[in-house]
């Protein structure tokens, strides 16, 4: 057939099938969009980090570390002349407004940033007044974010007071573009000049900070030369002391790596949604061949060749994937362009670039690629349509070869699994995905199928409606199949990410355990700890454990230095730094990931962390030895270390690791491994050092406090007024702005699930109306045998119901083993089942169902029944 | 001696039905040579449309042979057997058939696009115009009466000029008068092209047109009449207002 053939056909087979094909490119539009949506913002983020990176980093190179760079290293012999430097710091800590009236001020945790020299060498920090902040910082002015005058009752001009030393407020902050964090921030920005800090005072007495020396390189320097002089950084730095490199080029490798595996999990959502609007396409094709086959058969009996008729449709099928696809790009684009909106305080909207070319593609190609799949095996079924059914309508179907039906879902099945590859990237990701939904889709077909079995075998019920409701099910031909998998998926979907967020939030947000602590108290000078702690018994602390903590470095292990250690075990990955500033205390390093890189990363990270050593005769409660004797060898200085750590770090019973204590050299042979039940909130230890050894070394003591409900904030500001260098981290403000973020992230994920609900019910919609004929006609003769248009509606919502029931039941069934899994293995937290949601799922499901099919039934109730009957 | 247009020899169609064979057309024996005009009669259910369905290749047969000009069908693939019918095939049957999402004019168009006839869009308003039709052209099929959709069947029946016409009841669903009508164009245009005609019906009135008529009975030949009326070569008259006279000659069942 010729090709303007082909199209005039292709044009004159469109006519009347208005309807039809709206729902096709419907279904089709529904999951392009979320595919696009997920695909341009993960793209459109990283461009904007790539083209802001410069702004990002506020420099061309940057250098971080936990340390200020080595004494004697000579930074200057590296770098071209003209190379502008500038130093920041960047610690928390705890500020406060004067006191009023003999009462201390209101307190507050900050994140305190100390800039010196050009910063920011790029991008900007808005200030009100609007001038440079270096003009605005001086040794005894601030310039915070607005929040933090909110959170004290200052204004700008007010005394605020840092550390040891009263500052005036300068100006207020409102954005920095070297800020970007998507995860919990620790409190508002204050800035300081670097003479400020020292009039604070915070610095020295153990606290941690972070160091950031920022270059800006003369404006002749060759960019393609950036790389080469951050690698000759790097191996002159000393490894162990994981100082990072990062230029602007690589555009903040970390943040993107992370962006882009939340892309891929939302872009798995969002194919998902767009598979289940597939089964939607597969279900309108069939019903749109299924009024063409007379036709069909007059074209094949004129002398159509089945393969024309074949090209004849699938060439139709490809334009109406297209259709559907464009249209799916356009809401995508628009849902995109919602983002900022919705995600404004974590995604600066500077970053959000909607328009990706690349998202628009991606939703076209899988757009098209799914239309013509989930088409393949009802189009198959053209090549069995009898072109003598012109002559008798019941001509048997022309057989087909078995080869063609494997072919058709041959092809099914790995173009879904090349369409799966194309958003996940990951061969192995692929194929659970895939075979998840293959397992779901196949688990919701047996049991509509084991339903309608049932239903045939059922007594016979003596109401009318539900007799015939039920009938209507289980007869042949029925084409509720589909939409029971396509329903039961989309409840699945919904079902196991709420079920997972509940979960999650639960954990966090729960009453911690009794004896708990609630808040740590670090940074506390050996001397200020009797204060600090009478301070803490007259303000009704209900419990309070102390322990000392000294700082120190891991040189070597068994003789090989850390710095061998780290190069042999592979130059890639920086430190994590959310690790490196965990609150106090060593907990928590323990969630799923890619488990390889992330163990690689643990070793890089157990080695260079900056080692905090504590000392004690007996073990706490929640700590177990597994392996050896705790204090057994009364001739070297011991030290019993946790056992996963123990494992990161390579090392086992009768290892001697060497640290270097400030300037001091230590060597401790390890003699015990325990585990440690971190969910306990208590005071633990990676590596606890026996009495006798450390005494004597600098030193600070952490606290844990369990305070009464209620008077955080006033200890937190008698420490400010009294005790400036102590900060108090409250675990439950920091569990509630973790809880913020992760409601965020959940809402976003049910907004995506939520599109493969709307395909599930347009699918059962639309499933109705395609047997519109058929139950027009039944009405016509229910109602003709005398039956009330009620109870022809009560027949309906019977069935309607039924379909509900089993797609609500086995999705949310599946959704509850697929949600145990991840809760169990994933997250490694104890199941707890929530019959209620469940239940609530499956009345959703069902009245869901109820509503879309009754009104897709309307014109069907509506026509008389003469008119009907003389149609046939 | 030239071939027969029609060549079938011993054709016998079982169908399963009911976990039984059917015998539906039992060892048929039937020449038709080129020009003729033959009606096949019978009560239903006697295998008339069976028949018909296997000279055209739409259905197949459980055993013997249909030639058509020498060439034998029953093997050819389903691409061949299409290839055959839009080349050397027409059709008309009882329920017009007419692509309901095509205009008249479309509809006569089709097969002449299919054969990638030049000047398509001449020849279909010729036949448009030779069946009376010039004027409604541009309406769909549901707006036209079962006459005047009949008449764009068979417009679109000899839109290639096919050897062989296969006609299936072409009056059924028609009236008296309307059905006389269709049978005077069909007739009209098949001695203006020459076609041999098969003509299924079960009409002797209609049947009486033909020069020859096959009576079949529970799918085999009762038997064959011939009359000088319907023969191309003969001058044949146009007249069908002839044709109740003649049907008393048939004495098939009605």
């Amino acid at each position: 057939m010729k090709l303007r053939t082909l199209s005039t056909w292709m044009l004159r087979e469109s006519r009347g099938a208005a309807g039809r094909f709206a729902f096709f490119v419907a279904c089709l539009a529904v999951g392009v969009a979320a595919v696009v949506a997920v695909a341009g913002l993960a793209a459109g983020l990283d461009e904007g980090i790539r083209t802001e990176a410069r702004q990002l980093l506020a420099a061309d190179l940057a250098i971080e570390g936990s340390h200020p760079l080595p004494a004697g290293f000579d930074l200057a012999k590296f770098l071209p002349a003209g190379t502008r430097r500038a130093d920041l710091r960047e610690m928390v800590t705890v500020v406060a407004a004067p006191p009023q009236g003999g009462r201390p001020g209101r307190s507050q945790l900050v994140q305190l940033k100390v800039v010196s020299g050009g910063y920011p060498f790029y991008g900007r920090v808005e200030t009100t007044p609007n001038r440079p902040l270096a003009e605005l910082l001086a040794p005894e002015t601030a310039v915070v974010a607005p929040e933090l005058l909110g959170a004290l009752g200052l204004k700008r001009g007010d005394r605020l007071k840092i550390g040891g030393a009263d500052f005036r407020i300068a100006g207020t902050v409102a954005a920095e573009s070297d800020r970007v964090s998507l995860g919990a921030a620790f409190g508002p920005r204050v800035f300081l000049a670097a003479t400020g800090l020292d009039r604070a005072g915070l610095i020295g007495k153990g606290s941690r900070v972070s160091h950031r020396e920022l270059l800006a390189l003369p404006p002749g320097f060759p960019p393609a030369q950036l790389d080469a002089l951050a690698e000759r950084l790097r191996n002159a730095l000393p490894p162990g002391r994981m100082y990072r490199v990062e230029t602007y080029r690589q555009a903040q490798p970390e943040l993107r790596e992370n962006l882009k595996r939340v892309g891929r999990f939302l872009g798995l959502v969002a194919l998902l949604s767009l598979f289940v609007g597939g089964i939607g396409v597969a279900q309108s094709v069939r019903a749109w061949l299924a009024g063409r086959l007379d036709a069909i058969a007059v074209l094949k009996c004129l002398g159509l060749r089945p393969r024309e008729v074949l090209a004849l449709y699938l060439s139709q099928t490809a334009l109406l994937g297209l259709a559907g696809s464009l249209l799916g790009i356009l809401l995508g684009a628009a849902v995109q362009a919602a983002i900022p909106r919705l995600f404004g305080d974590l995604i600066p909207a500077a970053l959000i670039r909607p328009w990706q070319p690349g998202a628009l593609l991606r939703g076209l190609l899988l757009g098209v690629g799914v239309a013509l799949l989930f088409s393949l095996p009802p189009l198959a079924g053209l090549l069995r349509v009898p072109p003598a059914r012109v002559l008798r309508r019941d001509a048997e179907p022309l057989p087909v070869h078995r080869a063609t039906v494997a072919v058709a879902l041959l092809a099914l099945a790995g173009g879904l699994y090349a369409l799966t590859y194309a958003q996940s990237a990951s061969w192995l990701q692929s194929a659970q995905f895939v075979g998840a939904l293959a397992g779901a889709a196949g688990a919701l077909a047996l049991a509509s199928w084991l339903v309608t079995r049932a239903i045939a075998r059922l007594p016979r019920f003596s109401s009318v409606a539900l007799r015939h409701g039920l009938g209507a099910l289980a007869r042949p031909g029925a084409a509720t199949l589909g939409a029971i998998v396509a329903l039961g998926l989309g409840v699945l979907t919904v079902l196991s990410m709420s079920l997972v967020e509940r979960r999650l939030s639960r954990e966090l947000g729960r009453e911690l355990p009794v004896n708990a602590p609630t808040a740590f108290l670090v940074d506390v000078q050996p001397d200020q700890w009797p204060g600090v702690h009478a301070l803490l018994q007259k303000a009704g602390a209900l419990k309070v454990d102390s322990v000392p903590v000294v700082m120190a470095r891991l040189h070597s292990i068994d003789g090989h230095t850390v710095d061998e250690l780290t190069r042999e075990r592979g130059p890639e990955g920086g430190p994590d730094e959310d690790r490196g500033r965990r609150s106090g205390e060593d907990r928590g390093r323990r969630s799923g990931g890619d488990r390889g890189d992330r163990n690689e990363r643990s070793r890089r990270w157990a080695l260079g962390r900056e080692q905090r050593l504590t000392y004690m005769a007996t073990l706490p409660k929640d700590n177990v030895v597994v392996a050896g004797k705790l204090w057994s060898d009364p001739q070297r200085a011991e030290v019993s270390l946790e056992k996963s750590f123990a494992e990161d770090l390579g090392v086992g019973l009768g290892s001697t690791l060497a640290f270097d204590i400030q300037g001091v050299p230590v060597d401790l042979v390890v003699t015990s491994l325990r585990t440690v039940d971190w969910s306990t909130f208590g005071i633990n230890f990676y590596l606890i050092v026996e009495p006798g050894v450390l005494e004597t070394a600098p030193q600070q003591r952490l606290a844990a406090v369990r305070l009464a409900p209620g008077s955080e904030q006033r200890v937190q500001d008698l420490l400010a007024a009294g005790y400036p260098n102590v900060t108090l981290l409250r675990i439950r403000e920091i569990l509630e702005k973790i809880l913020r973020v992760l409601h965020r992230i959940g809402l976003a994920v049910r907004f995506l699930g939520g599109f493969t609900v709307v395909s599930g019910i347009a699918i059962l919609a639309g499933a109705i109306s395609a047997g519109s004929v058929r139950r027009g006609r039944e009405v016509a003769l229910l109602k003709t045998l005398g039956m009330t248009r009620r109870q022809v509606a009560t027949a309906f919502a019977v069935e309607y119901a039924l379909i509900g029931l089993v797609a609500g039941a086995i999705g949310a069934a599946s959704g509850a083993f697929l949600t145990w899994g991840l809760i169990t293995r994933g997250f490694e937290l104890p199941w707890e089942p929530e019959p209620r949601t469940l239940a609530l799922s499956v009345v959703g499901a069902i009245v869901l169902s109820i509503a879309a099919g009754l009104a897709a039934s309307v014109r069907s109730l509506q026509r008389r029944p003469i008119e009907v009957l003389r149609a046939e | 001696m030239t071939e027969p247009r029609i060549d079938i020899r011993h054709l016998t169609r079982r169908l399963p039905s009911g976990g039984r064979e059917l015998t539906i057309l039992d060892g048929v024996d039937l020449r038709i040579e080129a020009g003729e005009f033959v009606a096949v009669l019978g009560p239903s259910g006697s295998g008339k449309s069976t028949l018909l369905a296997l000279m055209a290749g739409l259905d197949r047969p459980t055993e013997g042979e249909i030639r058509l000009d020498g060439r034998p069908i029953e093997n050819l693939s389903e691409d061949e057997l299409a290839i055959l019918r839009r080349e050397r095939i027409g059709f008309v049957f009882q329920s017009f058939q007419l692509l309901g999402n095509l205009t008249a004019r479309e509809n006569i168009l089709l097969p002449l696009e299919l054969i990638g006839a030049p000047e398509a869009k001449t020849r279909a308003d010729e036949l448009l115009a030779a069946v009376g039709l010039s004027d409604r052209g541009h309406h769909y099929p549901t707006q036209l009466s079962g006459g005047e959709q009949q008449r764009v069947a068979l417009a679109r029946a000899f839109a290639t000029r096919p050897p062989i016409l296969l006609a299936d009841e072409p009056t059924g669903n028609l009236d008296g008068t309307t059905g006389r009508k269709i049978l005077e164009i069909l007739v009209d245009l098949r001695n203006r092209y020459g076609t041999t005609l098969v003509l299924v019906t079960h009409d002797p009135a209609v049947a009486a047109l033909a020069g020859r008529r096959i009576h079949l009975h529970d799918g085999r030949i009762e038997r064959e009449e011939r009359s000088e009326v319907g023969d191309v070569r003969s001058d044949a008259p146009s007249d069908v207002t002839h044709a109740p006279e003649m049907a008393a000659t048939s004495g098939a069942p009605a």
